[in-house]
């Protein structure tokens, strides 16, 4: 009798520990669809070769002109101007807004930079 | 260089443009209208992400040697996609969705085969046609998705079968509901013709409000797209929007009640070149909407004109009302025999607040303090005094219009669009910054 009582106090237990976890729902499993659309392929794109030393080179600071941003912009100019004095820090502003793409000025830091650092906001 | 606050945006970019390993400073947070002293700090101190001094650590990524990984070409890894989800049991799949992003946090309809079959017999077109590509905006990349997928999402939103071609005029446009910037968009969705009544959507009381299977799964359905087929919705990653906005749970998503327009009053997909008994979904796009329950000695039209002069937001420059069938017999009998020539009464009679004004303009703000007309004149009657410029008309034109009120750069055709639903209860009516994108046709996906 007893042993029966402690058995009988044992399976209260489990059953409860098993509802409160989540074991005794009786759910079978059931296959759902995939929401998501298809990503496109990346294609990676190598980096461009590093210059040993700008010393000597030029280097386009490129100013998006995100709202209220040109203090900052002309800080980093003029403190990269101060600490590497060998090289040229061209300070030039891409066309449009922020968002507008401006391929003449990537050509032109193509042809004339050996390398350019782009700053966007906020 | 970007501020500490996109890293996890920048570095997705990156990856997604195929340059995984790009050289990227940050700068700390805001930088935007911050004083030079403060700025001259930042650039002196370090990179907060890398903890390195920031012009040594610029210097040294445009000098540091890449490694072979970062000058080699080829394809980046992707997840996979399959078509379907491992099995599991109906709650955690709830849980599964939930904590992938995959709904608006909203119990969601969990879509089984079974299911999406049943709303893929709505329409005509086959499962696997391609409908149209969808980006967060457009530096990001566009996903890519079929007559199925979008099925998936539509069942997930709760959507009849019966709205099925609806929803597939919405995915077609390629629009996401939730642009990435930071500035939390808000879209919204006019449906117009014969489809309004055959689906059943509520253009009466409450045609704004959470009354209606159609309005409510439409508008919510749009959101779900968004998300799981044009990769918008990912905070920090593909949704920077600072507050969110609540627009983005159903993106006001109305019938218009063409059974009660006035008299001359067309409704707005013959406004866009369709015909009456086409049906169409129009979009807008924004960031605010008001709901103005006034009354004024003043007649209507005059009560809207005065809002809409010193209504801001961040979309200033254009606005859609969206009026109570009463309201627009009120303004029709006032004269205006259609919404064209109701907008262009507003575009026209509506200056800009002062302070918005010089604040906005700043080239026009040095002239008038140089002398230069009519800026000159209008700074002379105080700062905070309305200026007779309106913010509601097109780009092309600088010229005075017959009320005197000039376009910067404007012409004759208006930013203000026109909406009428609603169930006649009050004469009160709605509006917002909300400009109109583009439409598309229902009829094409049954």
């Amino acid at each position: 009798m007893k042993i029966r009582t402690i058995g009988m106090m044992i399976a209260i237990l489990i059953a409860s520990f098993a509802s409160f976890s989540g074991w005794a729902a009786d759910e079978g499993k059931i296959v759902v669809m995939n929401p998501r659309g298809v990503q496109p392929e990346i294609r990676k794109i190598p980096m461009a070769p590093r210059q040993p030393t700008l010393d000597g080179k030029t280097v386009y600071i490129v100013d998006t002109k995100y709202a209220m941003t040109k203090p900052f912009v002309t800080e980093l100019h003029s403190a990269l101007q101060a600490k590497y004095p060998k090289t040229t820090w061209v300070l030039r502003e891409k066309f449009g807004m922020y968002m507008d793409d401006d391929p003449n000025l990537w050509k032109e830091v193509k042809e004339k930079a050996a390398g350019s650092i782009v700053l966007v906001g906020h | 260089m970007i501020t500490r606050r996109f890293q996890e945006l920048v570095t997705t970019i990156a990856y997604k443009k195929g340059i995984p390993n790009m050289r990227i400073t940050f700068t700390p947070h805001p930088i935007t209208d911050r004083p030079a002293e403060l700025c001259r700090k930042y650039v002196a101190g370090n990179d907060p992400i890398s903890g390195k001094p920031m012009l040594e650590q610029i210097y040294d990524s445009l000098t540091g040697k890449l490694s072979a990984e970062d000058a080699k070409s080829g394809y980046l890894k992707r997840d996979p996609r399959p078509r379907l989800l491992p099995p599991d049991t109906p709650d955690r799949l709830m849980q599964f969705f939930h904590e992938q992003n995959f709904t608006d946090g909203n119990p969601i309809i969990l879509p089984t085969e079974k299911k999406v079959a049943e709303m893929l017999k709505a329409t005509s077109r086959k499962p696997d046609e391609w409908v149209g590509q969808m980006r967060p905006s457009p530096p990001h990349e566009a996903w890519y998705y079929t007559v199925e997928m979008v099925a998936v999402n539509a069942v997930m939103a709760g959507v009849k079968p019966e709205y099925f071609p609806t929803i597939l005029a919405m995915a077609s446009k390629g629009v996401t509901s939730m642009i990435s910037s930071t500035s939390s968009f808000g879209r919204m969705v006019v449906v117009n013709g014969p489809v309004v009544k055959e689906i059943g959507m509520n253009t009466g009381i409450g045609a704004l409000g959470p009354f209606n299977q159609a309005n409510s799964s439409i508008g919510r359905c749009w959101t779900l797209i968004s998300k799981n087929l044009g990769g918008s919705g990912k905070p920090g990653e593909t949704y920077l929007g600072s507050l969110g906005n609540p627009i983005n749970y159903n993106n006001l998503c109305m019938p218009e009640n063409e059974d009660n327009l006035p008299a001359g009053w067309t409704p707005l997909h013959v406004q866009k070149g369709f015909k009456k008994n086409d049906s169409v979904v129009s979009f807008f796009n924004g960031w605010s909407f008001s709901n103005i329950a006034w009354y004024s000695p003043l007649p209507i039209h005059e009560v809207i004109r005065g809002w809409l002069e010193n209504f801001f937001s961040y979309g200033t420059r254009q606005a859609t009302l969206v009026i109570d069938p009463i309201v627009a017999a009120d303004i029709a009998n006032n004269g205006y025999k259609s919404k064209e020539e109701f907008a262009r009464y507003l575009a026209d009679n509506t200056g800009t607040p002062g302070w918005l004004f010089w604040s906005q303009n700043r080239t026009a703000l040095k002239q008038a303090e140089s002398g230069v007309e009519p800026y000159a004149s209008w700074l002379k009657r105080g700062k905070d005094v309305v200026v007779p410029v309106s913010r509601y008309k097109g780009g092309g034109r600088r010229a005075g219009s017959g009320s005197g009120f000039t376009s910067l750069g404007g012409n004759t055709a208006t930013t203000i669009e026109i909406v009428v639903t609603g169930g006649g209860t009050n004469t009160f009516w709605a509006g917002g910054d909300f400009g109109y994108i583009g439409s598309a046709s229902v009829d094409h996906w049954r």
